[in-house]
């Protein structure tokens, strides 16, 4: 019914946009990854590419380069289009 | 010929065409608990379920184990990665 209302955006749809684009993941626990998003399936399995990950350990923050990665879906907590990187 | 048209920017690539790009390539597959294996991926399917071969398990970065051949099961997978990378720690 609603279909082609322009203001109802699919989650799904949010993050289809931002293929191509830098994306921030937020996960459960305390690790974060940004990088580019390739693309993602209907668990939100994610490739990325040209990936930074970020293990926020009690020795303080451990930085991982990553050429491609395919992420799994089950941990992601936040997805944040544009990929600030969580140091400011 | 071997991994062209990988990097257009333009093009997407699903987690479906990830899995079948990597089999037989040198790949770093790390789990929730955070050990780190190392390999040339033998196969895998959709769950990532993971066989893996010249296996080195890694943990906070230094090499613990090494296997000829290990199956990781696809619930503990965090990420699988291509191993083309340029840091070179647990050397």
């Amino acid at each position: 019914m609603s279909s082609n209302n322009p203001s109802q955006l699919l989650p799904s749809e949010l993050i289809d946009r931002c293929i191509g684009s830098k994306i921030w993941v937020i996960m459960k626990g305390d690790k974060e990854l940004v990088g580019t998003l390739r693309g993602f399936d209907v668990y939100v399995n994610m490739v990325l590419e040209d990936v930074t990950e970020y293990e926020i350990t009690s020795e303080g923050r451990r930085i991982t380069k990553l050429d491609q990665i395919l992420l799994n879906g089950n941990n992601i907590a936040i997805l944040v289009p544009g990929g600030s990187p969580p140091d400011e | 010929m071997s991994g062209a048209g990988e990097k257009g920017p333009a093009t997407t690539k699903t987690p479906a065409d990830f899995l079948k790009s990597i089999r037989g390539r040198p790949v770093v597959v790390k789990l929730n608990s955070g050990v780190d294996y190392r390999g040339i991926l033998a196969c895998l399917d959709g769950y990532m379920n993971i066989a893996m071969e010249q296996t080195e398990e890694y943990v906070n970065g230094q090499l613990k184990n090494k296997y000829g051949d290990a199956f990781i099961r696809g619930n503990n997978v965090l990420y699988i990665s291509t191993s083309k990378r340029t840091l070179g720690e647990g050397a």
